[in-house]
Protein backbone atom coordinates (compact mmCIF):
# COMPACT_ATOMS: atom_id res chain seq x y z
CA UNK A 1 0.00 0.00 0.00
CA UNK A 2 1.15 3.51 -0.79
CA UNK A 3 2.53 5.38 2.19
CA UNK A 4 3.69 8.92 1.49
CA UNK A 5 6.32 8.79 4.24
CA UNK A 6 8.33 6.36 2.15
CA UNK A 7 9.28 9.42 0.09
CA UNK A 8 11.81 11.96 1.27
CA UNK A 9 13.03 15.29 0.00
CA UNK A 10 16.74 14.77 -0.56
CA UNK A 11 17.82 17.94 -2.30
CA UNK A 12 16.79 21.55 -2.81
CA UNK A 13 18.13 24.29 -5.06
CA UNK A 14 16.89 27.82 -5.54
CA UNK A 15 18.05 30.90 -7.44
CA UNK A 16 17.77 34.35 -5.96
CA UNK A 17 14.68 35.96 -7.55
CA UNK A 18 15.53 38.68 -10.03
CA UNK A 19 13.86 41.48 -11.95
CA UNK A 20 16.65 41.65 -14.52
CA UNK A 21 17.72 38.47 -16.29
CA UNK A 22 18.68 39.86 -19.68
CA UNK A 23 20.36 37.43 -22.01
CA UNK A 24 18.93 34.30 -20.39
CA UNK A 25 16.08 31.93 -21.18
CA UNK A 26 13.95 29.89 -18.79
CA UNK A 27 15.94 26.73 -19.46
CA UNK A 28 19.14 28.49 -18.30
CA UNK A 29 17.55 29.27 -14.94
CA UNK A 30 15.97 25.83 -14.52
CA UNK A 31 19.28 24.12 -15.25
CA UNK A 32 21.12 26.20 -12.64
CA UNK A 33 18.49 25.36 -10.00
CA UNK A 34 18.64 21.68 -10.98
CA UNK A 35 22.42 21.57 -10.57
CA UNK A 36 22.14 23.14 -7.10
CA UNK A 37 19.54 20.55 -6.02
CA UNK A 38 21.57 17.63 -7.40
CA UNK A 39 24.65 18.84 -5.51
CA UNK A 40 22.58 19.43 -2.37
CA UNK A 41 21.32 15.83 -2.53
CA UNK A 42 24.84 14.47 -2.99
CA UNK A 43 23.84 12.90 -6.31
CA UNK A 44 25.18 12.93 -9.85
CA UNK A 45 23.09 14.15 -12.76
CA UNK A 46 23.04 10.58 -14.10
CA UNK A 47 21.15 9.46 -10.98
CA UNK A 48 18.09 11.54 -11.94
CA UNK A 49 15.58 9.18 -13.54
CA UNK A 50 12.31 11.02 -12.97
CA UNK A 51 11.33 14.53 -14.07
CA UNK A 52 8.34 16.75 -13.23
CA UNK A 53 8.23 20.30 -14.52
CA UNK A 54 5.91 23.24 -13.92
CA UNK A 55 4.94 25.28 -16.98
CA UNK A 56 7.11 28.27 -17.92
CA UNK A 57 5.60 31.71 -18.60
CA UNK A 58 7.31 33.04 -21.69
CA UNK A 59 8.49 29.92 -23.50
CA UNK A 60 6.48 27.46 -25.54
CA UNK A 61 4.70 24.87 -23.39
CA UNK A 62 4.94 22.40 -26.21
CA UNK A 63 6.58 19.16 -25.01
CA UNK A 64 8.05 21.18 -22.15
CA UNK A 65 9.23 18.12 -20.15
CA UNK A 66 11.25 16.88 -23.11
CA UNK A 67 12.58 20.39 -23.79
CA UNK A 68 13.89 20.44 -20.21
CA UNK A 69 15.19 16.87 -20.37
CA UNK A 70 17.03 17.61 -23.61
CA UNK A 71 18.62 20.80 -22.30
CA UNK A 72 19.91 18.97 -19.21
CA UNK A 73 20.57 15.73 -21.13
CA UNK A 74 18.45 13.69 -18.73
CA UNK A 75 16.99 10.32 -19.67
CA UNK A 76 13.98 10.02 -17.38
CA UNK A 77 12.12 6.73 -17.18
CA UNK A 78 8.99 8.75 -16.35
CA UNK A 79 8.24 12.46 -16.77
CA UNK A 80 5.40 14.94 -16.98
CA UNK A 81 4.36 18.57 -16.77
CA UNK A 82 2.21 19.49 -13.77
CA UNK A 83 -0.14 22.36 -14.61
CA UNK A 84 -2.06 23.29 -11.47
CA UNK A 85 -1.28 27.02 -11.56
CA UNK A 86 0.18 28.07 -8.23
CA UNK A 87 -0.39 24.56 -6.89
CA UNK A 88 1.92 23.09 -9.55
CA UNK A 89 5.03 23.01 -7.35
CA UNK A 90 3.33 21.29 -4.41
CA UNK A 91 1.58 19.06 -6.95
CA UNK A 92 4.99 18.00 -8.29
CA UNK A 93 6.08 16.83 -4.83
CA UNK A 94 2.89 14.79 -4.36
CA UNK A 95 3.26 13.19 -7.80
CA UNK A 96 6.98 12.56 -7.34
CA UNK A 97 6.23 10.62 -4.17
CA UNK A 98 3.79 8.43 -6.12
CA UNK A 99 6.35 7.84 -8.86
CA UNK A 100 9.05 6.91 -6.35
CA UNK A 101 6.69 4.69 -4.32
CA UNK A 102 5.58 2.89 -7.48
CA UNK A 103 9.18 2.17 -8.36
CA UNK A 104 8.93 4.18 -11.59
CA UNK A 105 12.05 6.09 -10.64
CA UNK A 106 14.53 6.44 -7.80
CA UNK A 107 15.24 10.17 -7.90
CA UNK A 108 12.62 12.55 -9.23
CA UNK A 109 13.69 16.10 -10.11
CA UNK A 110 10.88 18.65 -9.64
CA UNK A 111 11.47 21.96 -11.41
CA UNK A 112 9.67 25.27 -11.35
CA UNK A 113 10.39 28.77 -12.59
CA UNK A 114 11.68 30.68 -15.57
CA UNK A 115 11.82 34.15 -17.03
CA UNK A 116 8.96 36.46 -16.12
CA UNK A 117 7.46 38.24 -19.08
CA UNK A 118 5.74 41.45 -17.85
CA UNK A 119 3.54 41.45 -20.94
CA UNK A 120 1.76 38.31 -19.78
CA UNK A 121 -0.97 40.10 -17.85
CA UNK A 122 -0.66 43.57 -19.36
CA UNK A 123 -1.98 43.09 -22.87
CA UNK A 124 -5.16 41.63 -24.27
CA UNK A 125 -3.12 38.85 -25.90
CA UNK A 126 -1.35 38.11 -22.64
CA UNK A 127 -4.61 38.06 -20.71
CA UNK A 128 -6.44 35.79 -23.10
CA UNK A 129 -3.47 33.41 -23.14
CA UNK A 130 -4.16 32.58 -19.48
CA UNK A 131 -7.98 32.64 -19.71
CA UNK A 132 -10.42 29.84 -20.44
CA UNK A 133 -12.84 30.25 -23.36
CA UNK A 134 -15.69 30.83 -20.88
CA UNK A 135 -13.69 33.65 -19.26
CA UNK A 136 -12.91 35.19 -22.63
CA UNK A 137 -16.59 35.02 -23.69
CA UNK A 138 -18.41 35.95 -20.49
CA UNK A 139 -15.89 37.89 -18.34
CA UNK A 140 -13.38 39.70 -20.54
CA UNK A 141 -16.08 41.95 -22.11
CA UNK A 142 -16.53 43.52 -18.66
CA UNK A 143 -12.89 44.51 -18.21
CA UNK A 144 -11.64 42.30 -15.33
CA UNK A 145 -8.02 42.84 -14.29
CA UNK A 146 -6.94 39.22 -14.43
CA UNK A 147 -6.44 37.41 -11.16
CA UNK A 148 -6.43 40.74 -9.30
CA UNK A 149 -10.19 41.17 -9.88
CA UNK A 150 -11.06 37.71 -8.60
CA UNK A 151 -9.04 38.05 -5.42
CA UNK A 152 -10.35 41.59 -4.88
CA UNK A 153 -13.91 40.24 -4.95
CA UNK A 154 -12.94 37.45 -2.56
CA UNK A 155 -11.48 40.03 -0.16
CA UNK A 156 -14.53 42.32 -0.51
CA UNK A 157 -16.92 39.45 0.20
CA UNK A 158 -14.87 38.29 3.20
CA UNK A 159 -14.97 41.83 4.59
CA UNK A 160 -18.74 41.91 4.08
CA UNK A 161 -19.48 38.52 5.66
CA UNK A 162 -17.04 38.63 8.57
CA UNK A 163 -16.01 42.23 9.11
CA UNK A 164 -12.42 41.57 8.08
CA UNK A 165 -10.52 44.86 7.84
CA UNK A 166 -7.88 46.26 5.52
CA UNK A 167 -5.59 46.65 8.56
CA UNK A 168 -5.88 42.94 9.37
CA UNK A 169 -5.00 41.95 5.82
CA UNK A 170 -2.09 44.40 5.79
CA UNK A 171 -0.66 42.75 8.94
CA UNK A 172 0.08 39.62 6.86
CA UNK A 173 2.24 41.62 4.41
CA UNK A 174 3.97 43.35 7.34
CA UNK A 175 4.91 40.09 9.11
CA UNK A 176 6.14 38.55 5.88
CA UNK A 177 8.32 41.60 5.25
CA UNK A 178 9.83 41.11 8.72
CA UNK A 179 10.68 37.56 7.60
CA UNK A 180 12.19 38.81 4.35
CA UNK A 181 14.50 41.16 6.23
CA UNK A 182 16.20 38.01 7.55
CA UNK A 183 16.45 36.46 4.08
CA UNK A 184 19.40 37.68 1.96
CA UNK A 185 17.75 36.17 -1.16
CA UNK A 186 14.44 38.01 -0.86
CA UNK A 187 13.55 40.60 -3.48
CA UNK A 188 12.32 43.07 -0.86
CA UNK A 189 14.59 42.73 2.17
CA UNK A 190 15.90 46.22 2.86
CA UNK A 191 13.05 48.18 4.42
CA UNK A 192 10.62 47.03 7.09
CA UNK A 193 6.96 47.64 6.38
CA UNK A 194 4.23 49.10 8.57
CA UNK A 195 0.49 48.51 8.35
CA UNK A 196 0.10 52.20 7.50
CA UNK A 197 2.58 51.90 4.62
CA UNK A 198 0.56 49.02 3.17
CA UNK A 199 -2.65 51.03 3.47
CA UNK A 200 -0.95 54.10 1.96
CA UNK A 201 0.17 52.14 -1.11
CA UNK A 202 -2.07 52.62 -4.16
CA UNK A 203 -5.31 50.64 -4.31
CA UNK A 204 -4.76 48.59 -7.45
CA UNK A 205 -8.09 46.76 -7.45
CA UNK A 206 -10.32 47.81 -4.60
CA UNK A 207 -9.93 46.72 -1.80
CA UNK A 208 -6.43 45.36 -2.53
CA UNK A 209 -3.40 47.63 -2.16
CA UNK A 210 -0.23 47.35 -4.21
CA UNK A 211 1.73 45.95 -1.25
CA UNK A 212 -0.81 43.12 -0.77
CA UNK A 213 -0.23 41.84 -4.30
CA UNK A 214 2.47 39.42 -5.36
CA UNK A 215 5.50 40.71 -7.24
CA UNK A 216 6.22 38.54 -10.30
CA UNK A 217 9.89 38.11 -11.15
CA UNK A 218 12.28 35.64 -12.73
CA UNK A 219 13.86 32.74 -10.92
CA UNK A 220 13.88 28.98 -10.57
CA UNK A 221 13.73 26.30 -7.91
CA UNK A 222 14.36 22.56 -7.83
CA UNK A 223 13.53 19.77 -5.39
CA UNK A 224 14.63 16.13 -5.55
CA UNK A 225 12.30 13.48 -4.15
CA UNK A 226 13.65 9.99 -3.53
CA UNK A 227 12.98 6.83 -1.62
CA UNK A 228 13.47 6.69 2.11
CA UNK A 229 16.37 4.38 2.80
CA UNK A 230 20.14 4.43 2.60
CA UNK A 231 21.59 7.07 0.32
CA UNK A 232 25.12 7.57 -0.81
CA UNK A 233 25.79 10.84 0.89
CA UNK A 234 23.04 11.98 3.26
CA UNK A 235 24.40 15.52 3.43
CA UNK A 236 21.29 16.87 5.13
CA UNK A 237 18.54 15.80 7.48
CA UNK A 238 16.01 14.11 5.18
CA UNK A 239 12.54 15.61 5.13
CA UNK A 240 9.69 13.11 5.04
CA UNK A 241 6.42 13.65 3.17
CA UNK A 242 3.82 12.59 5.74
CA UNK A 243 0.79 13.36 3.67
CA UNK A 244 -0.74 15.31 0.86
CA UNK A 245 -4.20 16.25 -0.29
CA UNK A 246 -5.64 18.01 -3.28
CA UNK A 247 -8.99 19.56 -4.12
CA UNK A 248 -10.56 21.46 -6.97
CA UNK A 249 -13.78 23.46 -7.13
CA UNK A 250 -13.78 25.76 -10.18
CA UNK A 251 -11.62 27.59 -12.70
CA UNK A 252 -12.86 31.17 -12.77
CA UNK A 253 -13.98 32.75 -9.49
CA UNK A 254 -17.36 33.44 -11.12
CA UNK A 255 -18.15 29.71 -10.81
CA UNK A 256 -16.78 29.13 -7.31
CA UNK A 257 -19.22 27.48 -4.88
CA UNK A 258 -18.15 30.09 -2.31
CA UNK A 259 -15.91 33.15 -2.42
CA UNK A 260 -14.91 32.86 1.22
CA UNK A 261 -14.51 29.11 1.83
CA UNK A 262 -12.08 27.47 -0.57
CA UNK A 263 -10.98 24.06 -1.78
CA UNK A 264 -8.07 24.40 0.68
CA UNK A 265 -10.46 23.03 3.31
CA UNK A 266 -10.89 19.69 1.54
CA UNK A 267 -7.24 19.53 0.45
CA UNK A 268 -6.08 20.14 4.03
CA UNK A 269 -8.47 17.54 5.45
CA UNK A 270 -7.20 14.97 2.96
CA UNK A 271 -3.57 15.79 3.79
CA UNK A 272 -4.15 15.53 7.53
CA UNK A 273 -6.02 12.24 7.09
CA UNK A 274 -3.20 10.74 5.04
CA UNK A 275 -0.63 11.97 7.57
CA UNK A 276 -2.76 10.84 10.52
CA UNK A 277 -2.09 14.22 12.08
CA UNK A 278 -4.10 17.30 13.03
CA UNK A 279 -3.57 21.03 12.78
CA UNK A 280 -2.20 21.00 16.35
CA UNK A 281 0.79 18.95 15.13
CA UNK A 282 1.96 21.70 12.76
CA UNK A 283 4.82 23.98 13.86
CA UNK A 284 5.16 26.25 10.83
CA UNK A 285 3.38 26.94 7.57
CA UNK A 286 4.26 27.92 4.01
CA UNK A 287 1.04 29.24 2.48
CA UNK A 288 0.76 30.33 -1.12
CA UNK A 289 0.47 34.09 -0.93
CA UNK A 290 -0.45 35.65 -4.25
CA UNK A 291 -2.43 38.14 -2.12
CA UNK A 292 -2.84 38.74 1.60
CA UNK A 293 -6.43 37.45 1.48
CA UNK A 294 -5.15 34.09 0.21
CA UNK A 295 -3.13 33.58 3.39
CA UNK A 296 -6.02 34.63 5.61
CA UNK A 297 -8.49 32.24 3.99
CA UNK A 298 -5.87 29.46 3.99
CA UNK A 299 -5.42 29.81 7.76
CA UNK A 300 -9.19 29.56 8.24
CA UNK A 301 -9.78 26.69 5.82
CA UNK A 302 -6.89 24.67 7.26
CA UNK A 303 -8.34 25.03 10.74
CA UNK A 304 -5.79 27.30 12.42
CA UNK A 305 -8.80 29.42 13.38
CA UNK A 306 -12.55 29.31 12.79
CA UNK A 307 -14.10 30.52 9.54
CA UNK A 308 -14.51 34.26 9.70
CA UNK A 309 -12.00 34.75 12.51
CA UNK A 310 -8.99 34.99 10.20
CA UNK A 311 -8.78 38.75 10.56
CA UNK A 312 -8.70 38.71 14.35
CA UNK A 313 -6.39 35.67 14.26
CA UNK A 314 -3.69 37.35 12.19
CA UNK A 315 -4.07 40.48 14.29
CA UNK A 316 -3.15 38.65 17.50
CA UNK A 317 -0.77 36.05 16.00
CA UNK A 318 2.89 36.77 15.31
CA UNK A 319 3.40 35.21 11.86
CA UNK A 320 7.13 35.97 11.79
CA UNK A 321 9.91 33.44 12.32
CA UNK A 322 10.02 34.66 15.94
CA UNK A 323 6.31 34.09 16.47
CA UNK A 324 3.89 31.40 17.58
CA UNK A 325 2.82 30.44 14.04
CA UNK A 326 5.72 31.14 11.67
CA UNK A 327 4.25 31.68 8.20
CA UNK A 328 6.16 32.17 4.97
CA UNK A 329 9.44 32.67 6.80
CA UNK A 330 11.30 33.35 3.53
CA UNK A 331 9.14 36.43 3.07
CA UNK A 332 6.52 34.70 0.96
CA UNK A 333 5.87 35.69 -2.60
CA UNK A 334 4.83 39.13 -1.34
CA UNK A 335 8.39 39.95 -0.22
CA UNK A 336 10.58 37.11 -1.55
CA UNK A 337 9.07 37.34 -5.05
CA UNK A 338 7.07 35.04 -7.30
CA UNK A 339 9.41 33.50 -9.86
CA UNK A 340 7.66 32.95 -13.19
CA UNK A 341 4.07 31.67 -13.32
CA UNK A 342 4.01 29.79 -10.08
CA UNK A 343 6.36 30.57 -7.28
CA UNK A 344 5.01 27.78 -5.12
CA UNK A 345 8.30 25.86 -5.06
CA UNK A 346 9.83 28.56 -2.84
CA UNK A 347 7.24 27.62 -0.20
CA UNK A 348 8.31 23.97 -0.34
CA UNK A 349 12.01 24.85 -0.20
CA UNK A 350 11.63 27.20 2.76
CA UNK A 351 9.74 24.51 4.70
CA UNK A 352 12.55 22.04 3.97
CA UNK A 353 15.20 24.55 5.13
CA UNK A 354 13.32 25.14 8.37
CA UNK A 355 12.83 21.42 9.05
CA UNK A 356 16.51 20.75 8.34
CA UNK A 357 17.52 23.57 10.66
CA UNK A 358 19.28 25.41 7.84
CA UNK A 359 17.26 28.63 7.79
CA UNK A 360 20.05 30.71 9.34
CA UNK A 361 19.03 33.96 10.94
CA UNK A 362 15.33 33.20 10.48
CA UNK A 363 15.46 29.62 11.86
CA UNK A 364 12.38 28.79 13.92
CA UNK A 365 12.84 26.88 17.16
CA UNK A 366 9.91 24.46 16.83
CA UNK A 367 10.68 22.79 13.52
CA UNK A 368 9.35 19.25 13.55
CA UNK A 369 6.46 19.59 11.10
CA UNK A 370 5.50 22.02 8.38
CA UNK A 371 2.39 22.42 6.27
CA UNK A 372 2.83 23.70 2.71
CA UNK A 373 -0.10 24.82 0.60
CA UNK A 374 -0.06 25.51 -3.11
CA UNK A 375 -2.98 27.52 -4.47
CA UNK A 376 -3.82 27.67 -8.16
CA UNK A 377 -6.18 29.90 -10.10
CA UNK A 378 -8.56 32.01 -8.04
CA UNK A 379 -8.43 29.76 -4.96
CA UNK A 380 -9.66 26.88 -7.06
CA UNK A 381 -6.92 24.28 -7.40
CA UNK A 382 -5.25 23.24 -4.15
CA UNK A 383 -2.43 20.97 -3.08
CA UNK A 384 -1.53 20.66 0.59
CA UNK A 385 1.64 18.89 1.81
CA UNK A 386 2.60 17.88 5.34
CA UNK A 387 6.36 17.59 5.81
CA UNK A 388 8.26 16.22 8.80
CA UNK A 389 11.89 16.33 9.92
CA UNK A 390 13.35 12.85 9.39
CA UNK B 1 -19.76 30.29 -32.65
CA UNK B 2 -21.75 27.38 -31.26
CA UNK B 3 -25.56 27.28 -31.48
CA UNK B 4 -25.92 27.81 -27.72
CA UNK B 5 -23.57 30.81 -27.72
CA UNK B 6 -25.56 32.26 -30.61
CA UNK B 7 -28.89 31.81 -28.78
CA UNK B 8 -27.51 33.50 -25.66
CA UNK B 9 -26.19 36.55 -27.54
CA UNK B 10 -29.28 36.86 -29.77
CA UNK B 11 -31.50 37.26 -26.70
CA UNK B 12 -29.07 39.82 -25.29
CA UNK B 13 -29.32 41.82 -28.53
CA UNK B 14 -33.10 41.85 -27.95
CA UNK B 15 -32.55 43.22 -24.44
CA UNK B 16 -33.35 40.13 -22.37
CA UNK B 17 -31.27 37.57 -20.50
CA UNK B 18 -32.16 33.96 -21.26
CA UNK B 19 -30.33 31.09 -19.61
CA UNK B 20 -30.30 27.36 -20.11
CA UNK B 21 -32.37 25.27 -17.70
CA UNK B 22 -32.15 21.56 -16.96
CA UNK B 23 -35.65 20.21 -16.27
CA UNK B 24 -34.17 17.04 -14.80
CA UNK B 25 -32.02 18.87 -12.23
CA UNK B 26 -34.46 21.80 -12.01
CA UNK B 27 -31.51 24.14 -12.13
CA UNK B 28 -30.36 26.98 -14.33
CA UNK B 29 -26.99 26.67 -16.00
CA UNK B 30 -24.44 29.39 -16.73
CA UNK B 31 -22.33 29.84 -18.89
CA UNK B 32 -24.11 28.42 -21.97
CA UNK B 33 -22.94 24.92 -22.96
CA UNK B 34 -23.97 21.65 -24.54
CA UNK B 35 -24.39 19.58 -21.38
CA UNK B 36 -26.01 20.20 -18.04
CA UNK B 37 -22.92 20.10 -15.80
CA UNK B 38 -24.83 18.37 -13.01
CA UNK B 39 -26.56 15.30 -14.50
CA UNK B 40 -24.96 15.76 -17.28
CA UNK B 41 -27.71 15.42 -19.91
CA UNK B 42 -27.97 17.32 -23.18
CA UNK B 43 -31.13 19.08 -24.40
CA UNK B 44 -31.08 22.02 -22.02
CA UNK B 45 -34.06 24.33 -22.53
CA UNK B 46 -33.93 28.13 -22.71
CA UNK B 47 -35.83 30.26 -20.20
CA UNK B 48 -36.04 33.99 -19.80
CA UNK B 49 -34.73 35.23 -16.46
CA UNK B 50 -36.31 37.90 -14.29
CA UNK B 51 -33.22 40.10 -14.59
CA UNK B 52 -33.37 40.65 -10.84
CA UNK B 53 -30.48 39.98 -8.53
CA UNK B 54 -28.05 41.21 -5.90
CA UNK B 55 -24.41 42.17 -5.96
CA UNK B 56 -22.49 39.20 -4.52
CA UNK B 57 -19.16 41.02 -4.60
CA UNK B 58 -17.42 43.69 -6.62
CA UNK B 59 -14.19 45.49 -7.31
CA UNK B 60 -13.47 48.93 -8.70
CA UNK B 61 -11.12 49.13 -11.66
CA UNK B 62 -9.32 52.47 -11.58
CA UNK B 63 -6.56 51.66 -14.06
CA UNK B 64 -7.23 49.21 -16.88
CA UNK B 65 -4.54 47.54 -18.96
CA UNK B 66 -7.15 46.84 -21.64
CA UNK B 67 -7.14 49.65 -24.26
CA UNK B 68 -10.92 49.58 -24.83
CA UNK B 69 -11.48 50.27 -21.11
CA UNK B 70 -9.05 53.19 -20.79
CA UNK B 71 -11.85 55.77 -21.13
CA UNK B 72 -14.31 53.86 -18.94
CA UNK B 73 -12.34 53.96 -15.67
CA UNK B 74 -13.26 53.94 -12.90
CA UNK B 75 -15.79 51.18 -13.44
CA UNK B 76 -17.42 48.50 -11.31
CA UNK B 77 -16.65 44.87 -12.09
CA UNK B 78 -18.99 42.61 -10.14
CA UNK B 79 -20.53 39.22 -9.59
CA UNK B 80 -24.32 39.34 -9.48
CA UNK B 81 -26.48 36.59 -7.97
CA UNK B 82 -29.66 36.27 -10.02
CA UNK B 83 -32.84 35.20 -8.23
CA UNK B 84 -32.70 32.15 -10.53
CA UNK B 85 -29.68 30.93 -8.55
CA UNK B 86 -27.00 31.87 -11.05
CA UNK B 87 -23.91 34.00 -10.42
CA UNK B 88 -22.83 36.08 -13.39
CA UNK B 89 -19.78 38.31 -13.99
CA UNK B 90 -20.84 41.78 -15.12
CA UNK B 91 -20.51 45.55 -14.73
CA UNK B 92 -22.73 47.70 -12.53
CA UNK B 93 -23.75 50.83 -14.43
CA UNK B 94 -25.59 54.01 -13.45
CA UNK B 95 -24.01 53.72 -10.01
CA UNK B 96 -21.28 55.93 -8.56
CA UNK B 97 -18.23 53.87 -7.58
CA UNK B 98 -18.62 54.89 -3.92
CA UNK B 99 -22.29 53.84 -3.91
CA UNK B 100 -21.96 50.17 -4.83
CA UNK B 101 -22.46 47.71 -1.95
CA UNK B 102 -22.42 43.96 -1.44
CA UNK B 103 -26.03 42.63 -1.41
CA UNK B 104 -27.32 45.74 -3.22
CA UNK B 105 -30.41 44.86 -5.35
CA UNK B 106 -29.78 45.29 -9.07
CA UNK B 107 -31.73 44.84 -12.27
CA UNK B 108 -30.76 43.90 -15.83
CA UNK B 109 -29.79 46.48 -18.42
CA UNK B 110 -28.01 46.08 -21.72
CA UNK B 111 -25.31 48.29 -23.19
CA UNK B 112 -23.51 48.37 -26.50
CA UNK B 113 -19.77 47.76 -26.30
CA UNK B 114 -17.45 46.97 -29.19
CA UNK B 115 -20.47 46.91 -31.49
CA UNK B 116 -22.50 44.32 -29.62
CA UNK B 117 -24.96 44.16 -26.74
CA UNK B 118 -23.78 43.12 -23.28
CA UNK B 119 -25.90 42.24 -20.22
CA UNK B 120 -25.02 44.52 -17.30
CA UNK B 121 -26.87 45.54 -14.14
CA UNK B 122 -27.98 48.81 -12.58
CA UNK B 123 -29.23 49.64 -9.09
CA UNK B 124 -32.82 48.49 -8.60
CA UNK B 125 -35.27 51.27 -7.80
CA UNK B 126 -38.91 50.61 -7.03
CA UNK B 127 -40.18 52.98 -9.73
CA UNK B 128 -38.55 50.92 -12.49
ZN1 LIG C 1 -29.12 18.33 -15.27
Amino acid sequence: MFRPEHSVILGIGELKPSLDVKGQISLDLLARAAVLAIQDAGLDKGDIDGLLVCPPSEDSYFLWPSQVAEYLQLSPTFMNMVELGGASAAGCIARASLMVAAGLCRYCLCLSGGIWDPQVFNTREGKTAVMSQAEIDYELPYGPMGFNSGYAMIARRHMHEYGTTAEQLAKIAVDQRTNALANPDALFNRQPLSIQQVLDSPIVVDPLHLLEIVRPCSGAAAVIVGNKGPHRAPAHTPVILRGFGEAYTHNSIAYAPSLTTSAIKAAGERAFRMAQLTVKDIDLVSLYDCYTITVLISLEDLGFCHKGEGGRFVERTDLTYKGNLPCNTHGGQLSFGQPSFAGGMSHVIEAVRQLRGEAGQRQVSNNRRALVNGNGGTMSTQCCLILERG
Amino acid sequence: MTDYQQTYWEHIEEGSLWLQYCSHCQRYVFYPRRHCPYCPRENLEWRQTSGQGRVHSYTLVRVSALPEFKDLVPYIYALVDLVEGIRIPTNIIECAVDQVRVDMPVTLATIKREGRALPVFKPFQKQN
